[in-house]
């Protein structure tokens, strides 16, 4: 079995490897252009895209059976798993990882021969985007048959397996690995696109060709994102969201690349400028996917999440500057349709303009941070690193201005009478708003800043819907501006609850009390469950507002089977305004507990921000593509 | 078209502005924020008094493990990776982490205490229990 995938593995391969080169000398003026057909190479693709089907398959099937001949499967899973969570085991490794990778951007490519944005593509451009795509398929493939293989066989195979790690076995991770794989995936197209068409002189829009390429990766990434927070959040106890680990640091740089690019892009688009900056950035939003996986996989930074895998890090780290040097070669020496002069500055393109300069930015100093143990290397002896509280002292500032923006953007450079009305108002709410809550309490500058924005942003869209007919006819402009509401809600959140967070640890014997502010928390009860495969050990405590019970918390301790150590489950009470979070620590013989409990303000808003981000962005796709730059047919902000 | 280069110019500022915040930011942040990065040895090789604010990462060795009843905390050596006889003692205060227990690799940031005996930690973190690989 793991010979036949294997095998399927090292034939897809060399197929793409072959197919590489085919197209690549067809380009040469010397042999015959003919040799080269489209219908072949299309067909190989299909091939390639069975052979990686098959290859998964038959880890599926090895997962499933639990076959622990299989080095893989009995690295994650066990007996007592069951079956669905076996099944996610396949993107729990970094094997299995790279295969899902593989397999999707594989799946990407073939669909795409069967959309008419490729069959519009000139015959150059598409020698172009196979000669790309075979060369990226190329590469994941070299790792799955070398340094990465799924398929290692145990002989004699052990009686059982390791298990999965209980915190991965939780809804919120069954589905954020994949939606980020298949976001990363999903990039290739376009750049691919971008980049061959440019190499091909197309007189055509690879903007628009790649636009809900990009947007739908982009939805996926974000929703990545988002599930990776809530399952920090929920089940990981720290009580945190966003922790800027370097893993989290990995998913966040190419989310802030693509994002920048679609900003640029509907420049690109509109006023057709910014074309070589749409082609390079489109580039670096498929590279930073790479750099992502580069900083979890090599093993460079003593990350938390960072395993040994040097052998991965060191091809990754080849393929990636020549994948840079491609992007270069081709942001230069390509043909860049889109040369138009820019917009005047204050209009909602130049505000564009500077909210991609802004997300870039970060994304330097994301990748800067990430790497400074490294780069620190250069001219100190010990290498030196920086805490979370340098990301938020740089990041959260200019987070601020891009929502900032958002409160005016749509109603830049509008002469009209009305549009200078509702500017007026809007800045009128603004202060307003900002004088309430200081007197309320919220007194740090850079927090009211972000909520006052984030509230004004959202009367703002509010206001235009109501205002502009134009708008509200248009899908596309629901879409845009729903996933901005959503932006707005989720800087909302953060403003409240990461600096007015309040925590405390605490150490309670049966019938103690503590409070936080208004709230009381009393320490009622501890019981023990036992279930097949696991124990948990439960703490029941009330919790009540000014003397009236507003609910129970039970935070738990949970031992499982296959793993020593206990696992903290824990409990809240949601809400959308206060929301109380608690976690068991410990317990001793005595029932005496460690809690540590949290009033986490308006936390939830972020979660329903992330959702709106990523349904309103399926609102913003486009049901049919044009190929030129014809009618002005949309304005999205 | 005076217009125009007017327009350039703004553009071209507002870009330069914004790189210098964001360098004032960056450099700033990393002044105030950034800590040695080191492993036991490098940690015993520096003296007390320069590591005031330190990130220590190694191996928890499982002799003269207290775990400080009732309170929250826990004393270990932490060991190098590479070589197990270089050890330092760590104090840690606060939550212990789920997953932390002997032969584990743990990070730890605090300071040396005056004496230089002993590393007070003020943070501790485990390596991401297998997320992707075993133990």
């Amino acid at each position: 079995m793991y010979l036949v995938a294997y095998y399927c593995l090292l034939l897809a391969f060399l197929l793409s490897l072959v197919l590489a080169g085919w197209i690549l000398s067809s380009l040469s003026s010397y042999l015959d252009k003919k040799l080269c057909s489209f219908k072949w190479i299309e067909r190989f693709q299909l091939i390639n895209l069975f052979l990686l089907v098959l290859a998964s398959f038959v880890l599926l099937w090895a997962l499933y059976v639990r076959d622990f001949s299989f080095a893989y499967v009995v690295d994650y899973t066990d007996k007592t798993l069951p079956w669905f969570y076996a099944l996610t085991a396949f993107w729990a490794g970094q094997e299995g990882s790279f295969l899902f990778w593989a397999l999707f951007l594989s799946l990407f490519g073939s669909l795409f021969v069967f959309m008419s944005s490729y069959k519009s593509l000139s015959d150059l451009s598409k020698k172009y985007f196979w000669i790309f795509f075979f060369i990226i398929q190329a590469c994941f493939l070299l790792v799955l048959t070398g340094p990465s293989n799924p398929f290692q066989q145990l002989s004699p195979p052990p009686i059982k397996g390791n298990g999965l790690n209980p915190l991965l076995q939780h809804p919120g991770m069954i589905f954020h690995p994949p939606l980020l794989f298949i976001g990363y995936a999903g990039f290739s197209i376009p750049a691919c696109i971008g980049l061959s068409v440019s190499l091909g002189r197309e007189d055509k829009s690879w903007l628009r060709i790649s636009r809900n390429w990009v947007l739908f990766s982009w939805i996926l990434l974000t929703a990545g994102i988002v599930l990776g927070a809530w399952w920090s959040y929920m089940e990981l106890g720290w009580g945190g969201y966003w922790a800027w680990d370097p893993v989290e640091n990995a998913s966040l740089i190419p989310w802030l690349c693509a994002t920048a690019f679609i900003h640029t892009s509907i420049i690109g688009r509109q006023r057709k400028s910014l074309g070589r900056t749409n082609i390079f950035l489109i580039g670096m939003t498929l590279l930073s996917c790479f750099l992502g996986t580069f900083l979890t996989r090599s093993g460079v930074l003593e990350s938390l999440h960072a395993f040994s895998g040097q052998k991965v890090g060191g091809f990754l780290l080849v393929f990636m500057l020549f994948l840079l040097a491609l992007i270069l070669l081709v942001t230069f020496k390509g043909q860049a349709r889109e040369k138009n002069q820019l917009s005047d500055f204050i209009t909602t393109p130049g505000a564009m303009l500077v909210l991609a300069w802004l997300l870039l930015f970060t994304g330097i100093v994301v990748v800067l941070g990430t790497m400074w143990p490294v780069i620190s290397k250069l001219w100190s002896e010990n290498s030196i690193d920086v805490n979370a509280d340098f990301y938020n002292q740089v990041c959260l500032p200019l987070f601020t201005i891009s929502i900032f923006l958002l409160v005016f953007c749509p109603w830049l450079g509008k002469r009209s009478h009305s549009s200078s009305l509702v500017q007026i108002t809007l800045v009128a709410f603004f202060f307003i708003l900002a004088a309430v809550l200081w007197t309320q309490g919220m007194t740090k500058f850079l927090p009211l800043l972000a909520a006052t924005s984030s509230i004004t942003a959202c009367f703002s869209i509010i206001i235009l819907f109501f205002a502009e007919k134009g708008v509200r006819k248009v899908r596309t402009r629901w879409g845009a501006y729903g996933v901005h509401f959503g932006v707005a809600l989720i800087a909302l959140g953060v403003a409240f609850s990461g600096p007015y967070k309040q925590e405390r640890e605490v150490v309670l014997h049966k019938g103690q009390s503590f409070s936080i502010n208004d709230y009381t928390f009393t320490y009622k009860d501890f019981s023990k469950y036992t279930f097949p495969g696991m124990a948990a050990y439960q703490a029941k405590i009330e919790v009540s507002n000014a003397d009236k019970i507003i609910g129970k918390l039970t935070p738990e301790r949970r031992i499982y089977q296959n793993f020593k150590q206990p696992f903290a489950e824990v409990s809240v009470l949601p809400s959308l305004g206060n929301e109380i979070y608690a976690t068991l620590l410990g317990f001793s013989r005595d029932q005496a507990v460690r809690l540590k409990v949290s009033v986490n303000p308006l936390v939830n808003w972020i979660w329903i921000g992330g959702t709106l981000m990523c349904l309103m962005g399926f609102v913003a796709l486009k049901k049919k593509i044009t190929y030129f730059d014809g009618q002005v047919d949309e304005v999205a902000g | 078209m005076r217009q125009k280069k007017n327009q350039k110019a703004i553009y071209v500022i507002s870009f330069l502005l914004l790189l210098v915040g964001v360098g004032y930011l960056v450099v700033s942040g990393i002044n105030k924020n950034s800590v040695y990065f080191l492993n036991v040895s490098e940690a015993l090789a520096k003296d007390a008094e320069s590591i005031k604010n330190a990130k220590v990462f190694g191996k928890v060795l499982a002799q003269d493990l207290e775990e400080k009843e009732d309170s929250l905390g826990v004393k270990f050596w932490l060991a190098d990776k590479e070589n197990q006889a270089q050890a330092i003692r760590i104090d840690y205060a606060g939550a212990v982490p789920d997953t932390f227990k002997p032969g584990i690799e743990v990070i730890v940031q605090g300071s040396m205490r005056e004496t230089g005996s002993v590393f007070e930690a003020q943070s501790l973190m485990t390596k991401c229990p297998s997320k992707y690989k075993k133990q």
